[in-house]
């Protein structure tokens, strides 16, 4: 777990009590919550925001790490059902094992909501995500205008490059998607200004992404143009730019156009400082308080298999836009709270 | 010289080889009657609780009794997950009743074995038992690599089983380009997820039982890991090859002198391997309904810390399956303890190494006390 948890529990926690009107809990209610290794600040808020508000609401939580192990968290939900919980908050590995999870919850009549990484199938249990296309698209969006200029003035074809999340995660598939669905926007309505794309597999593993981006960059030292699927790559990105003299702010001729999705407190200050120019935000508070919402909801109604999506927009925060959708970013608000010098 | 009593009953209670299903017993018990005490709940006892933990055993014990017989010979099999990953893909890939093509169009067998419309037995009654046959096949075939490699290369079988682990791992990434494989059979699921006996304990006074007070009481998957158990059980203490096993693993080049055939025994144990960890694969993979490239990753620890806490050496000649059941018994109801007893997520796993810790030094100081016994 993050060494400065403590630290994000009482900024998150804060955050949240000031931002979120909640449903009233009743106590006594005994909810499990299920997670994956907390490897980034968004799961670790995410995480401290989900059990610390439950616990003040008189909510007894059984926290539950599956280690990244669908078949583990699946054990866990089933030991969760046996010890007759009222409700199940999950965040799973991928969107394959949910669906099963999210089964073996409802065929056991507990109800359970699915936290920011959603089941293939969404018809089933409560779901909770971010529309990570919208998000990255807004991202990328950005910085393709940016890269636009260049080009124009230059003539020189941009080479991007994506870092593409574990794929069987369909937070991954829609970034994916968001990303490549600007770049061939662009190549359509200016012909010949993406290279194509270079992907590199990170599997979600920082140690992945920097031997996979090392090859790459080496192969490619032109590319001029890296969109990182989750923000906590930003530092990898550094430590393999910045020796090759690409890890400049903007205004220099060997920045890079870069960009990002998460909207934690790095971003936010790379984007501050210059080097990062966009990074999608999927709304950490809207997403707590929607799940705990629901499910609450549920438990009180009774309802044993309560059914909805719930769509967290999503925006982007960029170079151009920080100065006044700063407090909208739950990364910023940390990094404000000085969460980067502790 | 005389001892006490209850110094008598415990030098009897740490060397008998029933030891640790009774420090399983006494740490299970114990816990399910003093978390009450201290206010916490009493979900221990509870029979869904506990056919659930039995439900967690069979497929760690399938892949557990191989590694039992690979550490006999003395080596040892790093490669036991991903010949897990790697069978449950290509047994998803064979089975898989509808593939997308959004997912897996930069597969490298997209549009020859996967399919818009599957795999090549996609819709076909025997998808499953091909599918099955096939897993364990591949199982056995790197087995036998891995044992062919140890004893033909003279490569240490650390080594050999490493450079397996790391490119079926791989393997299993390329081919499925890191995606779960979905839409499996019903016939296979229910090998990892159907019951043969169900129980309900109360009175019926309603139309409809809520499914959470039904429980399992044999599964597909009992009778699976029990019969593998059983065979390998047969296999060590009934056949030639045990002996030879034990004989080997004792001391290999005595035993090739006395007419041991050493390097065919060390490659059947492999392939024995190879086939237990298939059939792990069968059933993690059944239970969870997807083909899994990244399935065993994390469990290696689990297989082999459940083998030696079941008294098995790491040094060879010393084992037994009676023990790993109980090492995988001590090892599932362990974690559903220390879930119990609501500690922090983020300390379960080092508590769990400080008492297995203390469950090895509890056997090291048996083991002496047995050969103290054998040399009176």
């Amino acid at each position: 777990m993050h060494k400065n948890s403590k630290f994000i529990a009482g900024l998150a926690f804060t955050a949240l009590l000031t931002a979120i009107p909640f449903t009233q809990a009743q106590a006594g209610l005994r909810i499990c919550f299920g997670f994956q290794d907390l490897e980034t600040e968004f799961w670790v808020a995410g995480h401290l925001a989900i059990t610390q508000t439950l616990r003040e609401q008189g909510v007894e939580v059984l926290e539950y790490n599956a280690n990244e192990d669908p078949n583990r968290q699946l054990e866990q939900v089933r030991e969760c059902i046996a010890q007759g919980v009222d409700g199940i908050i999950i965040i799973p590995q991928d969107g394959d094992s949910a669906v099963t999870i999210v089964k073996e919850a409802q065929a056991n009549d507990i109800p359970i909501a699915v936290f920011n990484r959603p089941p293939n199938d969404r018809s089933s249990g409560i779901v909770v995500v971010a529309d990570n296309v919208s998000a990255t698209e807004q991202a990328v969006e950005f910085m393709a205008q940016q890269a636009l200029v260049k080009w124009q003035v230059t003539g020189k074809t941009i080479q991007p490059l994506i870092l593409v999340g574990a794929l069987q995660d369909t937070n991954a598939i829609g970034r994916r998607d968001g990303f490549f669905n600007v770049i061939n926007r662009y190549n359509e309505a200016y012909p010949g200004m993406f290279a194509e794309p270079i992907e590199v597999a990170t599997e979600w593993d920082a140690a992945t992404a920097l031997a996979n981006l090392e090859a790459a960059i080496t192969a490619n030292p032109d590319v001029d143009f890296i969109f990182t699927s989750s923000d906590f790559l930003f530092p990898t990105i550094r430590s393999v730019l910045e020796p090759r003299g690409k890890w400049v702010p903007r205004g220099n001729p060997n920045h890079v156009f870069m960009g990002g999705l998460d909207g934690d407190a790095t971003a936010c200050m790379l984007i501050e400082q210059g080097f990062v120019d966009a990074t999608g935000v999927q709304d950490l508070f809207l997403e707590a308080e929607l799940t705990l919402n629901a499910l609450l909801e549920a438990i009180q109604a009774g309802q044993t298999r309560p059914n909805e999506v719930l769509l967290d927009p999503g925006f982007a925060l960029t170079a151009a836009n920080i100065q006044f959708n700063r407090n909208d970013m739950w990364g910023c608000v940390l990094y404000d709270q000085g969460f980067l010098d502790k | 010289m005389k001892t006490r009593p209850l110094q008598s009953l415990l030098r009897r209670l740490l060397i008998s080889e029933y030891f640790v299903l009774y420090l399983t017993i006494v740490m299970f018990t114990g816990a399910a009657l003093i978390f009450p005490q201290v206010g916490l709940s009493n979900t221990l006892g509870l029979p869904f609780n506990i056919s659930n933990q039995f439900l967690n055993m069979w497929p760690l014990l399938a892949v557990a009794v191989g590694q039992t017989f690979v550490l006999i010979v003395g080596g040892i099999d790093l490669s036991q997950g991903s010949i897990m990953a790697i069978t449950s893909v290509v047994g998803a890939m064979v089975m898989s009743s509808a593939l997308d093509p959004a997912m897996f169009d930069r597969s490298p067998f997209w549009g020859t074995l996967m399919r818009p419309e599957g795999g090549v037995l996609s819709g076909s009654p025997l998808a499953a038992p091909v599918g099955v046959l096939l897993m364990l096949a591949l199982g056995i075939g790197i087995g036998f690599f891995n044992g062919f490699v140890i004893t033909r290369f003279r490569i240490a079988p650390f080594m050999a089983t490493l450079v397996s682990m790391i490119f079926f791992s791989a393997l299993a990434l390329w081919i499925t380009q890191s995606r779960n494989i979905p839409s499996l059979p019903e016939d296979f699921i229910r090998l990892g997820t159907g019951d043969i006996v169900s129980v309900y304990l109360g009175e019926k006074t309603e139309s409809t039982i809520p499914r959470r007070e039904i429980f399992s009481a044999i599964a597909y998957p009992t009778v699976i890991a029990f019969a593998l158990a059983i065979f390998g059980s047969f296999l060590l203490n009934r056949t030639a090859l045990g002996r030879h096993m034990f004989a080997i693993g004792t001391n290999r080049r005595s035993a090739h002198i006395s007419g041991v055939p050493t390097n065919r025994v060390i490659i059947l144990v492999y392939m024995f391997s190879g086939f237990c960890a298939a059939v792990s694969a069968i059933l993690y993979s059944a239970r969870l309904g997807i083909g899994q490239p990244s399935l065993g990753n994390n469990l290696l620890l689990d297989i082999v810390g459940a083998v030696v806490i079941g008294g098995t050496s790491l040094f060879g000649g010393k084992g037994s399956i009676k023990g790993t059941v109980f090492g995988v018994a001590f090892f599932v109801l362990l974690l559903n303890v220390l879930n119990a007893a609501r500690l922090s997520p983020f300390i379960i796993d080092a508590v769990k190494g400080g008492i297995i810790l203390l469950a090895a030094l509890l056997d090291v100081t048996r083991t002496r006390l047995v050969g103290q016994e054998g040399q009176l």
